[in-house]
């Protein structure tokens, strides 16, 4: 599903160079649930942005999907991301301004759908995390746990194949983040849906099918 | 997209209130300089209605001359004869003091049927007026010696005053006036600007001057030639002064035109220039706002790019954003800006006002749209991965 070939990524200033990614490549089938693991600033999250296609890698070669995305302009990629992936953040990234329904639509306005169907894949994505209760509501109403829950609905809302979750239970209690963790499970057994993760967290790695360890931009396991 | 923004722009109104206050702000100040400059636009356009160019106005003291109407009328002829001898002078008229540019103003009102006229700009003057001013007439003729004593006193409108009183019919021969005083339309003239290139139209009527009102003339207009030059205006002053006894003044007419347009154009140079710092603040302060958005909004841009966004549609948005508050703005202001022609506010024609906030909603909207394309741009510019990572 991803397959990343000698990927490296330097970060360049005018004094420093950083290699943030040193010649990784990487295999994740379709329907596989692969966590990232190693210590801060080893390039977990540049990997997963690289995958993410928010980032782009100084060497290497990325396919997903057996789609080669290198040649694709600003607008293919922005579709692609839209239709492809879908994406949690460690600090959620929900629009405080906007209701829980609407920040769950977001990713449907960048498709053709009609006002009527956004709301309801909306409403359905927000009744797969339990928060069907909660449609009316600002994030700045909700607590942490629901609020990644918010943020796991707007991630699946467009049906994507791939989702990258970047420390998605890092800001929340064990409890919450078990939840979290139920549902991505949920997510990638009953639907299909292959699973990026980065965590911090053994225990929730321990849960994924496959664990990947960076050290110094490297991989080491 | 468009229920999407409105939904944003509401739940964020407070932090938009600036924006918004700003822009109805600009928009009123706009409104009023377009009003400023298309009333005077439209006064400009219109046709003067005579010729100032070698006309001198020569002003002197009548109280010196003999209070006799017989005498005042033998020495006003002989005025008049030796001035016309003169080969420097094509042309001569007797008037009251409010010829055109003089700043002096004389002022009555007309009645005709039950309807009444106010406000009308009164000329006395003598039968030689339209050739020095070179009047044009559009229907009947000038003043003629006999029109003295004929039974109603004849009588020269102007063509809106015309307009206004008969409509489609021409007027000549009309008798209007009251019962105490019986006025005979003899000619219509076309309309006249006297008081300015950028004055309005006012409505005029000419009535001949008669021995009872010779006695407040006190300003002869004469038409000179090519060849009418300081000393001829040497020679003319000690003619006048001798003749008159009295201290004179010759005034060149084009120089009191220029005098008095400059005194409507510099309050609106002024106004314009006030008006173009309040507005290159207000642009720089709307550039401000927007770009301090986006940099507060870097976490959303990010986040958008992320979830399915080009560069483009983000760029679009905030462009689409800024121009949707415009637009709530611009309703505001539209409300307030509408009341002026519907009050006839300062007795402009509506068309002027209407034209103003026209012109202003295209002048904000094109202001806002500069401002807002860069800060757009560099929303656009974004890099997704360092925007989520920075919030």
């Amino acid at each position: 599903m991803i397959r990343l070939q000698n990927i490296e990524k330097v970060y360049r200033t005018d004094t420093v160079e950083t290699l943030a990614i040193n010649n990784i490549s990487l295999d994740i089938a379709k329907g596989e649930f692969l966590s990232i693991m190693g210590p801060s600033g080893c390039g977990k999250s540049t990997l997963l942005n690289i995958m993410g296609l928010l980032d782009d890698p100084s060497k290497g070669n990325i396919v997903i999907d057996n789609q080669d995305i290198n040649r694709f302009t600003d607008k293919k990629l922005a579709n692609f991301r839209n239709e492809k992936l879908g994406f949690i953040f460690q600090s959620y990234h929900l629009i405080n301004d906007l209701q829980v329904l609407d920040n769950v639509e977001l990713p449907l306005l960048y498709r053709s759908l009609s006002a009527k169907e956004r709301k309801e894949l909306a409403t359905a994505a927000l009744e797969k995390v339990g928060l069907s209760n909660r449609l009316k509501h600002f994030p700045s109403q909700l607590s942490g746990g629901q609020r990644q829950r918010v943020a796991i609905a707007r991630a699946i809302v467009g049906r994507p194949q791939i989702i990258l979750a970047d420390e998605p239970t890092g800001n929340l209690d064990s409890a919450m983040g078990n939840e979290i963790m139920d549902i991505l499970i949920n997510l990638n057994k009953n639907e299909g849906t292959t699973i990026v993760m980065v965590t911090h967290d053994e225990s929730m790695a321990q849960k994924t099918h496959r664990l990947v360890r960076l050290f110094d931009g490297s991989q080491v396991q | 997209m468009f229920k999407h923004l409105f939904k944003l722009i509401w739940n964020k109104r407070k932090q938009n209130f600036l924006f918004l206050t700003e822009i109805l702000i600009s928009f009123l100040v706009v409104f009023a300089v377009f009003s400023y400059i298309t009333y005077y636009y439209q006064n400009y356009s219109r046709p003067l209605g005579f010729d100032y160019n070698r006309v001198w106005a020569i002003a002197y003291s009548g109280e010196q001359l003999s209070k006799n109407p017989d005498t005042l009328t033998t020495f006003y002829a002989n005025l008049e004869k030796s001035l016309k001898s003169m080969p420097e002078i094509k042309e001569v008229s007797f008037s009251h003091s409010n010829f055109p540019y003089s700043s002096s103003f004389m002022n009555r009102g007309l009645k005709y049927g039950k309807k009444d006229f106010n406000m009308i700009n009164h000329y006395v003057v003598s039968n030689d007026y339209n050739k020095v001013w070179d009047v044009k007439l559009k229907y009947g003729r000038w003043f003629l010696p006999e029109d003295l004593v004929t039974k109603d006193k004849a009588i020269i409108i102007n063509e809106s005053l015309r307009q206004e009183m008969f409509g489609k019919e021409k007027g000549i021969g009309k008798i209007i006036g009251d019962e105490k005083e019986k006025l005979k339309v003899i000619g219509i003239a076309n309309d006249f600007k006297s008081d300015g290139d950028f004055a309005p139209m006012n409505n005029i009527m000419f009535v001949q001057l008669d021995t009872a009102n010779l006695k407040w003339t006190s300003n002869i207009l004469i038409k000179v030639n090519e060849t009418a030059d300081a000393t001829f205006e040497s020679k003319l002053y000690k003619f006048m002064t001798s003749t008159t006894r009295s201290a004179v003044e010759i005034q060149h007419v084009d120089e009191m035109r220029a005098s008095r347009n400059r005194t409507t154009l510099i309050p609106i140079f002024l106004f314009v220039i006030v008006a173009a710092f309040l507005i290159i603040n207000v642009a720089l302060g709307l550039f401000g706002v927007l770009w301090y958005n986006i940099n507060k909004r870097k976490g959303e841009i990010g986040l958008r790019r992320a979830i399915g966004a080009s560069g483009a549609s983000v760029s679009l948005q905030m462009v689409l954003e800024s121009l949707i508050l415009t637009t709530i703005s611009l309703l505001l202001g539209c409300f307030f800006a509408v009341q002026f022609p519907l009050l006839n506010v300062f007795a402009i024609p509506a068309s002027v006002y209407v034209i103003a906030i026209l012109l202003a909603i295209l002048f904000i909207y094109t202001l806002v749209l500069a401002c807002s394309l860069y800060p757009g741009k560099q929303a656009a510019a974004i890099h997704p991965a360092i925007a989520l990572h920075e919030d």
